[in-house]
């Protein structure tokens, strides 16, 4: 009986039926088969799976990341980053992950970081004489940078499903986010030092002065959205809010780098991203449902737990695991069909949610990258026109500082933990100082 | 965004002389979103006023007004359905296409044309148990506000009236062109 909904969702979605379809034809089917209740109930848990205020956050994330993703904006900031990092050697290398940690605070998603900012990252530095293999590689890498340092989509996808606190998880993402950009410099280091890469810009304070007063305000988003959580000014769907609107105000107003019929488009992209993603949401809704009555998730937790009760272990298993399903599935279907099955693992094991959600993210980022099958891959292969097969050689090498990262993230909890932990502290030292 | 403007590839360089980037915006068509879409786009920005409105009343005047959560909820829900037709039509729901990449090309044809199959069967019934569930309880109250929670039922019965329509649309579509976003994802049904 249960053999209906997985093997129907898995053969659906296999032959390319979308992933949200797939889930609802098949639960649709089971419930149909087993009679238990009546059929538009399916229907109802989709309109319940996504009634939610926190997943608001979602449209709004995604018009903010839309709206800074302007021309104007992203000038400059890559003019910042230039006078930032551009000196080093590998400059534009530099300027590339800096350039996406700063878009990354911003945006939350890597595709369309990858899609939008890669063509830019890949011609500049394809001007400077930059090999294309090493572009493509550093503009892969950064790009899973994008839901790592908050805001994050998967974020919100997993904290809702997983019913830990979006708002922890984001700030879990901030220090990991930052190792992950030292240690795709240090590659980028690395390469310029075998290669003899040469410098693209020269030092200087007035020069690094007058790009970051233009990038300022800009700039500014990141920073309100962090410390408004961190200090827990307003929660992450407010700060969505408020990022969009600060966006607008921004891009109409003060830098004049939109247009009416810009914000149409904008609008447009982030209602079909919302959809897409919220489908799969209402989706998961029924089939994870599914799943946890006809106690197939017991018993996946069951078989898990009959060989190790050692967390580390059922780490790197879940870690594998992870790295399989991101390269197949795009990352927010790929959290909705993983949380209800791993999560209970990590309860009975005593795994923190928060520590687990960043991992997992992790995972589905360099899923994105993974040879042969990444996402990411292929938007790069198409936008940098180069074959799938030299694509994937050119990404290869920056797997070894992303699965560093994920090491180091999966083994030393503290690095993600220390941030959450000590945001409460803060958080009570702004309001004694306000009382 | 665009790397360089459109028309003469590699002679703009991103990264100028001056040693400052020169990125330019690309031409915005707008000729590629349907009717619907311009319709979900109002629904869309009501719901970005509300929810402004949400915070402005909680942080500026500090009294959340208590309705605008409930109906941003619900409006989100509209956005969502709604949107999902934008998404048919384009065929950019999420997606796996890579078996395509293994198989031979008439069973990738077969394969696709029994995909379209799938979403057209599923959205004309998701479209019959959503008028089933409108006249179950559809009378229901919502929570806060005195209107009758079919209303937004309602809203997903549209959107699935849409999705179901533009999956026709669709299908026909590949039908004639021998292809679908399916099997050349680059040369997708997204303009």
């Amino acid at each position: 009986m249960t053999a209906v909904l997985l093997v129907g969702f898995l053969v659906l979605m296999l032959a390319g039926v979308p992933v949200a379809l797939a889930m609802i034809v098949a639960s649709l089917a089971y419930v149909m088969i087993s009679g238990t209740v009546p059929d538009f109930v399916v229907i109802h848990r989709m309109y319940g799976g996504i009634d939610s205020f926190p997943l608001l956050a979602v449209p709004f994330f995604i018009l903010a990341g839309n709206l800074m993703n302007s021309a104007g904006i992203t000038n400059r900031i890559y003019n910042f980053a230039l006078a930032l990092v551009g000196w080093l050697k590998g400059g534009l290398g530099h300027v590339n992950i800096v350039g996406s940690m700063i878009f990354a605070g911003m945006s939350g998603t890597a595709i369309a970081d990858a899609a939008g900012l890669g063509t830019i990252e890949i011609k500049a530095m394809k001007d400077h004489g930059y090999p294309l293999d090493f572009s493509v590689g550093v503009t892969a890498a950064s790009a899973t940078l994008g839901p790592i340092i908050p805001p994050s989509l998967p974020f919100v996808i997993y904290g809702m499903m997983a019913g830990v606190s979006i708002g922890q998880l984001f700030l879990a993402g901030v220090i990991p986010g930052i190792v992950m950009g030292l240690f795709m410099m240090a590659t980028v280091t690395w390469y310029a030092y075998r290669r003899n890469y040469g410098r693209d810009a020269t030092f200087s304070w007035s020069a690094l002065a007058r790009t970051g007063a233009d990038a300022f305000l800009a700039m500014m988003t990141p920073v309100i959205l962090l410390g408004g959580m961190t200090f827990g000014v307003f929660t992450p769907t407010e700060g969505a809010i408020i990022a969009s609107a600060y966006a607008l105000v921004l891009g109409l107003a003060w830098y004049r780098t939109l247009n009416w019929r810009m914000l149409a488009k904008i609008s447009m992209d982030t209602i079909e991203t919302t959809a897409t993603v919220l489908f799969i949401v209402a989706a998961a809704s029924i089939f994870g449902w599914l799943l946890t009555v006809t106690r197939v998730t017991d018993a996946v937790a069951a078989w898990v737990l009959s060989f190790t009760h050692t967390p580390w272990v059922f780490l790197l298993l879940a870690n594998v695991l992870m790295l399989v399903v991101g390269c197949f599935l795009e990352p927010v279907a790929a959290i909705t069909l993983l949380v209800p099955i791993l999560v209970p693992i990590c309860q009975k094991l005593g795994i923190d949610l928060v520590h687990f959600g960043l991992v997992m993210v992790l995972n589905l980022m360099i899923g994105l990258l993974h040879p042969p099958l990444g996402t990411v891959l292929f938007v790069l292969s198409r936008t940098a026109k180069l074959s799938v097969e030299r694509t994937t050689m050119a990404i290869l090498p920056w797997l070894v500082p992303l699965f560093a990262a994920l090491i180091v993230c999966t083994y030393i909890p503290e690095i993600v933990l220390w941030l959450p932990k000590h945001s409460a502290a803060m958080t009570e030292a702004v309001g004694n100082f306000f009382k | 965004m665009s790397a360089a403007p459109e028309g003469e590839e590699g002679t703009e360089r991103v990264l100028g002389a001056d040693g400052r980037f020169h990125v330019a915006d690309e031409a915005v068509r707008l000729s590629v979103y349907a009717w619907e879409d311009w319709i979900t786009l109002a629904v869309f920005w009501i719901l970005a006023v509300v929810v402004f409105y949400q915070v402005f009343t909680r942080y500026v005047l500090n009294d959340a007004a208590g309705w605008t959560e409930e109906i941003a909820r619900y409006l989100l829900i509209a956005v969502t359905f709604l949107g999902g037709a934008m998404a048919v039509r384009r065929s950019t729901h999420i997606q796996v296409d890579f078996v395509y990449r293994f198989i031979p090309r008439a069973a990738g044809r077969v394969m696709a044309t029994f995909v379209d199959a799938v979403r057209i069967g599923f959205f004309g019934y998701a479209v019959w148990l959503t008028w089933l569930l409108i006249d179950r309880i559809g009378n229901q109250r919502m929570a806060v506000i005195e209107l009758p929670i079919g209303l937004v039922f309602g809203a997903m019965l549209i959107g699935f009236a849409l999705m179901f329509g533009r999956s026709l649309q669709v299908a026909c579509k590949h039908w004639r062109q021998g292809y679908s976003a399916l099997e050349r994802p680059e040369y997708g049904d997204t303009p």
